[in-house]
């Protein structure tokens, strides 16, 4: 079976690895992360903008922030994939590909995930932040540029880690609308070999796997390094030594 | 320089602030005294609009700093009223330099030049030139309260209120906070403070105020108020403060 494997993946690599391209569109692992990394970035400042509207005073940038995050929370993936789909050809009148459904779609449902993530990471400061800033005469949009952004989104990052990781286990649900990503070459390939399911879902599982499982570790390194950090020098080493004896 | 007329502040269904009357001239150090739960941080957070009131007016330079104004006109007058926390909140991701460099810079549109020169004079000022670089995490208490008092005056305020300053701090390092809150004394600052160092009030004060229920019940100098209080509950409070 090992065998079978290494001569799947012999075979098939570059699929694996961008799909048909040059020949047709990019996909494969290379259209895995750059759907989940374009999901990520391009939702990162729309979470900051609904996250802002959701603590604010005025009813009218709470409602509906509010609002949105309630209702893509209380709904599948999957459902707004389908909404995307076959919604925005019909707003936009033109025909929408698979890829930039797929964006779209992980930007509403990450934008949604991460503002709860910013909410928390401003929420959680000490309010003598806030009030420190404005007692020195800052509007309260400069103490959130200079003042409070920059420690929460500091405090967010392995958790937005943790979110990048999640979508790019999200983005296999672009197979179901053709988006050639990672497990639809996979696919492809089984379709192809029809006798080997095993291994072939084995090989990408275990690339799943190792690509998740990297930046997990690259999280907890981080997460541990902020930690220090705010610790003070030589005071993280110290404390964990007393708790451990 | 700093009037209270009328004010009362009501928390819910309790009234943290009765009917206060009290005026602060300029150059004058009012040190703002009583039990806890008394109104005194309250008091003094009314001053610069942390807290809002429910009727009355507070005058700052003669002006009404809970009128009705728009939202530059507030942060202008903060800018103008040096504040002083009991937890310090110093900018954790800033150093000790740019914790007082960012508001000159960003409020008062000072060039960042200037606004470090003048960072650097504070912090020698208040005797840590050589932790410019340190962050808040890097400080003792005493130093980040020093930190913080000097960050406060890079907006040059003609006034400075101190909410407990030195009731966070190990005993060791209050003496360098009251240092510099002294020497700001002798400069002639007008300032509001409110602590339990009694015998900082002592030697500071030009007059104490005595809190308690939300109603300033006595005020008069330190010598008339530590020698011969008049009314039964500072009487109360000071022989217990001795008897501790």
């Amino acid at each position: 079976m090992l065998q079978g494997a290494i001569s799947i993946i012999s075979e098939n690599w570059l699929l694996l690895l961008v799909g048909q391209y040059p020949n047709g569109p990019l996909g494969g692992i290379a259209a895995t992360l750059m759907l989940s990394v374009l999901g990520i970035v391009l939702a990162f400042p729309l979470s900051v903008l609904i996250a802002l509207a959701r603590i604010s005073r005025w009813r009218l940038l709470r409602a509906p922030a509010t609002a949105l995050v309630y209702l893509v929370r209380g709904v599948p993936l999957l459902m707004i994939i389908f909404w995307v789909y076959f919604l925005f050809p019909l707003l936009l009148g033109a025909n929408v590909p698979g890829f930039a459904t797929m964006v779209c779609t992980l930007v509403i449902y990450e934008g949604a995930f991460l503002s709860e993530v910013v909410r928390a990471g401003i929420q959680s400061l000490p309010a003598g932040q806030m009030d420190a800033a404005r007692a020195l005469g800052h509007s309260y949009p400069r103490a959130m540029r200079y003042v409070i952004l920059p420690q929460a989104l500091y405090n967010m990052l392995p958790a937005i880690l943790s979110q990048f990781i999640s979508t790019i286990k999200e983005t296999t649900l672009g197979y179901v609308i053709n988006v050639p990503e990672l497990t639809f070459a996979a696919s492809q390939i089984n379709n192809r070999l029809l006798t080997k399911p095993f291994e072939v879902f084995l090989i990408l599982a275990l690339t799943y796997y190792v690509v998740c499982f990297g930046l997990t570790a690259a999280a907890t390194w981080l997460e541990r390094r902020i930690a220090t950090r705010r610790a003070g020098p030589g005071a993280a080493p110290l404390a964990i030594m007393e708790t451990a004896g | 320089m700093i009037r209270f007329q009328d004010v009362n502040k009501w928390f819910g269904d309790y009234r943290a602030l009765v009917d206060i009357n009290a005026n602060v001239d300029r150059g004058e150090v009012v040190v703002v005294c009583g039990p806890s739960g008394s109104g005194k941080s309250t008091l003094i957070r009314t001053v610069n609009r942390l807290e809002e009131i429910r009727s009355g007016a507070i005058l700052f330079e003669g002006r009404n700093v809970h009128a009705k104004m728009s939202g530059a006109e507030l942060n202008k007058l903060r800018s103008r009223i040096g504040f002083v926390f009991q937890s310090f909140n110093l900018f954790p991701h800033l150093s000790a330099l740019d914790n007082i460099i960012l508001s000159p810079h960003r409020v008062n549109g000072l060039g960042r030049a200037a606004a470090r020169d003048r960072a650097m004079a504070l912090l020698d000022r208040v005797g840590l030139a050589n932790r410019a670089h340190s962050f808040p995490a890097q400080l003792s208490g005493g130093q980040q309260q020093r930190v913080a008092i000097a960050r406060a005056l890079a907006m040059e305020p003609p006034a400075m209120l101190f909410d407990e300053p030195t009731s966070a701090l190990d005993p060791e390092m209050v003496g360098e906070v009251l240092a510099v809150i002294r020497g700001l004394a002798q400069d002639g600052m007008t300032m509001m403070c409110v602590t339990h160092e009694m015998s900082f009030a002592r030697d500071v004060a030009d007059r104490v105020w005595f809190m308690d229920a939300g109603r300033i019940l006595e005020t008069g100098t330190p010598d008339a108020f530590f020698g011969a209080p008049q009314h039964p509950r500072a009487q109360r409070f000071l022989s217990d403060l001795r008897s501790r």
